[in-house]
């Protein structure tokens, strides 16, 4: 896919937490490109920064030095203003824990980014309820959250992030939450529509099986890349 | 977000947590109602004195009197500032002057029967600023242009009366004296002086009936047969003016008094002191009259009470005196207005407490929804919408407060207004509306800091918050 451009570009990332008077590196000069339509799983043990990578990407957290470029801009001195309009506008996110609002129904929680965009109620909750649809969860679309399966509730995050046809989606253990068997019948949806819309899709997850579903893994460890694999031929990738 | 949007997500926030926020809506309904209720007192209060004041001459009534510069105020020669034509003229022209009118005081006797009621400083106007008093009338009302000297009598005149052996006017016994002015003949003498000495020197006995009246005597002047006591006229009574029900408490400015057309007793005085003084006018040095009248006051109306001051200004700068109630309605308005602040201040304090009501409700709502803040700022929510999604939420606390606050006000109003049979409690538009932004504004300032913390969550420990 050499031909697609980057739509994520990262140079010398370092993230400097001080602890007392420990200083830990949870990024260590991480270099990384993802082009458009890609399926990046970032895989790493618990405390490898995997994480603080992908907060980083969606400007949540901000970088101690190094270079991010998401979709073209420069995000890593934007200010809180600027970060919450880039990810209206250009990112989705898919949490691990779901995180729905528990006092609005499925169609409701679908449409909430549409509502930050200013989108009409009648015409937002139309696109909620094509995208729960689209999901194969449309009977639960007045349901509330705790009304739902867990699989349920991450099928509808996941139409939330997608709803705005994002450009990149962002998602954090998506399946972490999930038995096996519901875990990989979202993945493999979720591998599906970024493929059939041809969105980038960032996942961090510590499970190699799960990784596996995407189009390459990165490996972190210590705050450093240390593999970049394309799944498709096994074959190793600098 | 729409404007729309952000109204009806902090409406359901609030219909959310449905206890806690009738709650601080009750505060900040006890708070704008105790503030209400509380200006509506002062408010009603002063609203009565000025209509006390307005029964009692009016607010916009100015009386000029004659001004003196010499040291020697009782000698009235030596007066300078005279009432006159001139000055009645001079001050017609005067801008914001509705009605003027020249002012005579004059004594006279009145007798009904065995009655008598010596009317000293009976009144006697243009007829248009009698008119302009705004009296009502029992009975009759005020004598027509070109009238016969007619008088009006104020209510409780009866009480004037006495026999001459004294001892038995109302003030006595109690019992109002036999005298209807509007069916009884009154006679008048209008030389007071000539009827004292003329009563003194006939043992205090009823004034002998030598004088015949003259049945159908256009000016009512009587013939007169005998020269030693004091001529007496018939005159007809115009009106009884209102609240002649026998209660002494009905006091009006007017009560007591007598009133008449100016024009028509000039020409009757001219008539009967040709060539003599007018009692009350002043003399020269010789002891001669002078030609022409001079009064003992002008009335004068203003059309507005806000140019009261600069008028009687301006006419003492011509170095007549002046009064008017101004000073007693500064002194109304000052008290009133004293007394609103400490009734208002009370209030304040309610509502003080109820503004801190909101403020913890919504730092408690901040704590509660801080995953949802984060969820909403991780999904691309505007900063501001954020806030204002709380100011809203706060402001919607008070405008809710402030329409009930206004509701009970208002209900109060009625119960107070009911059992005072007064309008003790007075609520004007613009109260219930100033009282309604109040809440509201109240509200925003007390969601304002909760909403700038909201603004402040990070987004990633507000996600991490469970």
């Amino acid at each position: 896919m050499a031909e697609e451009k980057t739509v994520i570009r990262v140079k010398n990332l370092y993230k400097i937490f001080s602890l007392g008077k420990e200083k830990v590196k949870a990024l260590n000069g991480v270099d990384l490109e993802i082009k458009k339509g890609e399926f990046v799983a970032i895989c790493g043990t618990s405390g490898s920064g995997k994480s603080t990578l992908l907060n980083m990407l969606s400007g949540l957290e901000k970088p101690t030095k190094g270079e991010i470029v998401v979709a073209g801009t420069h995000i890593e001195h934007m200010s809180e203003n600027e970060l919450v309009r880039f990810r209206r506008e250009h990112v989705g996110f898919i949490f691990q824990a779901y995180n729905l609002i528990k006092s609005m129904d499925a169609v409701e929680n679908v449409a909430l980014p549409l509502i930050f965009r200013g989108v009409r109620r009648e015409k937002r909750n139309r696109m909620a309820k094509e995208m729960l649809k689209a999901l194969g969860v449309e009977k639960i679309s007045g349901h509330m959250p705790s009304e739902m399966s867990g699989g349920q509730q991450q099928r509808v995050g996941i139409a939330r992030a997608l709803v705005i046809h994002p450009e990149i989606i962002f998602a954090d253990e998506p399946t972490g939450n999930l038995d096996s068997a519901t875990a990989k019948d979202v993945l493999e949806l979720m591998q599906r529509i970024v493929h059939e819309e041809k969105q980038t899709l960032v996942m961090v997850t510590h499970d190699g099986y799960l990784a596996s579903f995407a189009d390459r893994i990165v490996r972190i460890s210590d705050g450093r890349i240390v593999k970049s694999i394309k799944v498709e031929n096994e074959k190793e990738w600098e | 977000m729409r404007i729309s949007d952000l109204f009806s997500m902090s409406f359901a926030s609030l219909r959310r947590r449905k206890l806690r926020s009738v709650l601080t809506i009750l505060g900040v309904v006890i708070g704008i109602a105790s503030i209400v209720i509380m200006i509506s007192l002062g408010l009603g209060m002063s609203q009565q004195a000025m209509e006390q004041i307005d029964q009692y001459g009016g607010i916009k009534t100015v009386t000029i009197t004659e001004g003196n510069s010499s040291d020697s105020a009782s000698d009235r020669k030596a007066v300078e500032y005279k009432l006159d034509d001139e000055l009645v003229e001079r001050i017609e022209k005067m801008d914001h002057v509705e009605t003027v009118s020249p002012v005579l005081l004059f004594d006279c006797v009145i007798k009904d029967g065995r009655y008598t009621y010596r009317g000293w400083g009976c009144q006697a106007y243009r007829l248009d600023a009698l008119k302009n008093m705004g009296w009502e009338f029992d009975e009759g009302g005020w004598p027509k242009e070109g009238d016969e000297l007619k008088f009006v009598y104020g209510n409780l005149y009866q009480i004037r009366f006495y026999t001459d052996s004294g001892n038995d006017g109302y003030w006595d016994t109690g019992i109002m004296p036999d005298v209807d002015a509007m069916k009884d003949s009154l006679f008048m003498i209008f030389d007071t002086e000539a009827y004292e000495s003329y009563n003194s020197k006939n043992n205090e006995k009823e004034l002998p009936m030598v004088i015949e009246e003259e049945s159908g005597g256009a000016d009512g002047e009587a013939d007169v047969k005998s020269t030693s006591p004091p001529k007496r006229y018939m005159i007809p009574t115009a009106g009884v003016l209102f609240g002649n029900h026998g209660d002494e408490d009905y006091w009006r400015d007017y009560t007591g008094g007598v009133y008449c057309d100016i024009e028509p007793l000039l020409k009757l005085l001219k008539r009967e002191f040709k060539g003599k003084v007018i009692p009350g006018q002043p003399t020269r040095k010789n002891g001669s009259a002078f030609r022409k009248i001079y009064y003992d006051e002008i009335y004068v109306k203003m059309d507005d009470y806000n140019y009261v001051k600069d008028f009687q200004k301006e006419i003492q700068d011509l170095g007549y005196n002046t009064s008017s109630n101004t000073e007693w309605i500064e002194e109304t308005q000052e008290q009133a207005r004293s007394m609103q602040a400490m009734l208002g201040g009370i209030g304040a304090i309610s509502l003080l407490v109820a503004a801190i009501g909101i403020a913890n409700t919504m730092m408690m709502s901040i704590y509660e929804r801080t995953k949802e803040i984060g969820i909403f700022k991780v999904l691309g929510c505007d900063l501001k919408d954020i806030g204002a999604q709380f100011l809203i939420e706060a402001a919607l606390i008070g405008l809710i407060g402030g329409v009930l606050g206004n509701v009970l006000s208002i209900i109060a109003m009625i119960v107070i207004n009911t059992v005072t049979e007064a309008k003790t409690s007075l609520i004007p538009v613009w109260l219930a509306l100033v009282g309604l932004l109040f809440a509201v504004l109240i509200g925003t300032v007390s969601g304002f800091f909760p909403a700038r913390r909201a603004m402040r969550l990070s987004a990633l420990n507000a996600l991490r918050n469970e």
